[in-house]
């Protein structure tokens, strides 16, 4: 499912698409602006069965339901957790114990521990379900790791997982592609990924401490993974987002289509955070101006454009249908016509696919688009925030 | 989890308060998705299942083994036959059921799964009018309670139906049982009809599909041990089955196209004007 599908384009076309989307403004071929994303319909908690379900539907048709269940599963220890009482673990103790005498507070024990313990990875298993594509299909491996990357950057979500010492949650999020893919399925995926995330809810827990977890078996009760700010019902902190970005000539284009990719020079997936603990107070008291996210970046990964692969034009000068003929025909160039191909001048009009790696300067660019404050995460963020995930 | 099949006697309610010969609640819709050619989306009580149909089509670049990896074998053969392939994916989501379970590529029931449907479907539809192209069913189940087989199949029909594939008849399916174990060797035994998960863990049960409103059988899976003598009662009550649900998905297929004449989608037929819309 590698972004590389086939186009049917032909090297006119091809070349006809790039020049217009050179342009500034582009004009692109559904007539959006740059930095618009398709219209979509989104719905959560579809699926009673699941933890936390969504489903989006893209305006081109292009649909993607996630479902998110998770299991309580026993944390693996490490070996010298208590048996070997190392150095810094004695130092720690020994803090605390000064620390508990100081503040006179049992509790404050376990919470140290809570804290200072992360979660691990393996805590989370993601699968990307394409039709007519197999699951170990390089492409659709991809998107799942790109997707899963972006929610284990900053080892903040699996944090959220904990139970207690000897138990976590394990998460296993479901992402089924419904439509044929008619476009390169990231952006979809990834904002279906986050409405079911934070649609996501989890049994209350009712054990203390590192006993066996006991649940309330009132769902009503049940946390949301992501917790709403109790006055204002909004969440806090949300899951990331990766967006797909591509560079044209000198503009940047966020949510490619097919077409578009066609001729992409280059292609990211860049996802972001929203950083919550950057915001803090201040960001409160100003929240009716909304002077935007704090956003985080958490991976970005180069996506081989298809453009690549296409074939290039021929120009007129070369092409012997218009009498040109001798004018090439010398040589080398006679035995290794694709030779003559690749190393041909850029001409104006004539589709030349993309040689060579992404400059350093564009993809600075591109990131820095990306984060932008009040730019398009944040729009798409924004936009996600008015679905209904209760 | 063994279902107290005992209590059936005192009341003849099953476990989900059913009489015998009750289908659970039915609820389908058609062109639920705007990119596909076709496509469905039917509930049988808790079973969920989404149909999408691509084609008929030029078929793609084979790549590898991706018949045997993605798709289900065809019902009538490869893209240069005289006929259309029928290629069919089910995708059973790893949260359809209570317990998380992932299936893979390779698990055999649902390879056997897609063959059933590609073979009956490809019975059903008018394969011969599309030479060299290959018709795509991809199936989605999102939640399971029993009764799979005869829900993909409902589906697809739906979906085949959408994407205006000529064929024959409806399709329907449904499943049908017998109160008591194979072991129990009870001569009293009711059939049931359209078993949930629960007494399809238990009971002694088969799938049957009907071809439109005759009694023609075009598929028949039974899985379990059944007494011969309780089959033909239980086949009976099967294919009573299917009647209902052709008639429901019928209604379905009848109010969406009364629906896209009254948006304006397609034309009014001529002989329509008769037609009852209201």
């Amino acid at each position: 499912m590698a972004s590389s599908q086939h186009v049917l384009l032909s090297p006119a076309e091809l070349s006809y698409l790039h020049s217009s989307l050179s342009l500034t403004p582009p004009l692109r071929p559904d007539g959006r602006s740059p930095t618009q994303y398709r219209p979509l319909s989104a719905e959560t908690g579809i699926l009673p069965g699941t933890n936390g379900s969504a489903r989006i539907c893209f305006a081109d048709g292009t649909e993607a339901i996630v479902g998110v269940k998770a299991e309580v599963e026993k944390t693996k220890r490490r070996w010298d957790d208590d048996t070997i009482f190392s150095e810094n673990n004695h130092h720690q103790q020994q803090q605390q114990q000064q620390q508990q005498q100081q503040e006179g507070e049992e509790e404050n024990e376990g919470r140290n521990n809570n804290d200072e313990e992360g979660g691990s990875s393996d805590w989370v298993e993601l699968t990307v379900e394409i039709p007519g594509y197999r699951d170990d299909d390089s492409g659709t491996v991809f998107l799942g790791q790109m997707l899963s990357e972006a929610l284990l950057a900053d080892g903040g979500f699996v944090k959220r997982l904990r139970i207690n010492r000897r138990f976590h949650w394990k998460l296993f999020l479901d992402i089924l592609l419904i439509s044929p893919p008619l476009s390169y399925p990231l952006p979809l995926l990834s904002l279906t990924t986050h409405l079911a995330l934070l649609a996501t809810r989890l049994p209350k827990l009712k054990s203390e401490g590192d006993e066996d977890p006991f649940f309330d078996d009132d769902w009503a009760a049940a946390p949301y993974l992501y917790a709403r700010d109790p006055a204002t019902k909004r969440v806090a902190e949300r899951p990331p987002v990766t967006l797909l970005v591509m560079a044209v000539g000198g503009n940047i284009i966020f949510d490619p289509s097919k077409e578009e990719l066609a001729v992409a020079d280059v292609v990211l997936a860049v996802s972001v955070g929203d950083d919550a603990q950057g915001k803090g107070e201040d960001r409160m008291d100003v929240d009716g101006s909304n002077p935007g996210r704090n956003l985080k970046l958490l991976s970005i990964r180069t996506v081989d454009p298809p453009s690549r692969l296409t074939p290039p034009g021929v120009a007129n000068a070369a092409n012997s249908a218009y009498g040109h003929a001798q004018v090439v025909n010398t040589g080398a160039n006679q035995k290794m016509p694709e030779a003559r191909q690749t190393e041909s001048e850029a001409v104006e009009g004539v589709w030349k696919p993309p040689r060579g790696g992404a400059k350093a300067v564009v993809m600075g660019a591109l990131v820095q688009k990306v984060l932008v404050r009040g730019g398009v995460a944040d729009e798409v963020l924004d936009a996600l925030e008015g679905v209904d995930t209760s | 989890m063994p279902l107290d099949t005992s209590t059936y006697n005192l009341a003849l309610l099953r476990v989900d308060g059913r009489r015998w010969n009750e289908l659970r609640r039915i609820h389908a819709q058609i062109r639920t998705q705007a990119a596909a050619d076709g496509s469905s989306y039917l509930e049988m009580g808790h079973t969920k299942v989404m149909c999408v149909v691509t084609g008929p089509s030029e078929p793609g670049p084979r790549r590898g083994v991706a018949g045997a990896g993605g798709g289900g074998g065809g019902g009538g053969a490869g893209g240069q036959s005289k006929e259309a392939e029928v290629v069919v994916n089910i995708v059973i989501a790893g949260f359809s059921s209570v317990d998380r379970k992932r299936r893979g590529r390779g698990d055999k029931r649902t390879l056997e799964m897609q063959s059933t449907l590609s073979n009956t479907l490809a019975a059903t539809l008018h394969t011969h009018l599309f030479p060299h192209s290959q018709i795509n069913i991809s199936l989605h189940v999102l939640s399971q309670d029993g009764s799979l087989l005869a829900a993909l199949i409902n589906a697809a029909t739906l979906a085949c139906v959408d994407a205006g594939i000529p064929m024959t008849d409806y399709v329907t399916a449904c499943t049908a049982g017998s109160t008591s174990t194979y072991a129990a060797n009870d001569e009293g035994a009711d059939p049931l009809l359209d078993l949930n998960h629960q007494e399809e863990q238990e009971l002694p049960g088969l799938t049957v599909a009907t071809l439109g409103d005759s009694d023609k059988v075009v598929a028949l899976v039974c899985e379990s041990r059944v007494q011969i003598s309780r089959l033909e009662g239980m086949l009976a009550v099967g294919v009573d089955g299917c009647k209902q649900v052709r008639e429901i998905l019928d209604q379905v297929i009848k109010a969406q196209g009364q629906k896209m004449i009254l948006e304006g989608t397609v034309d009014k037929g001529t002989g329509l004007n008769d037609m009852d819309l209201d």
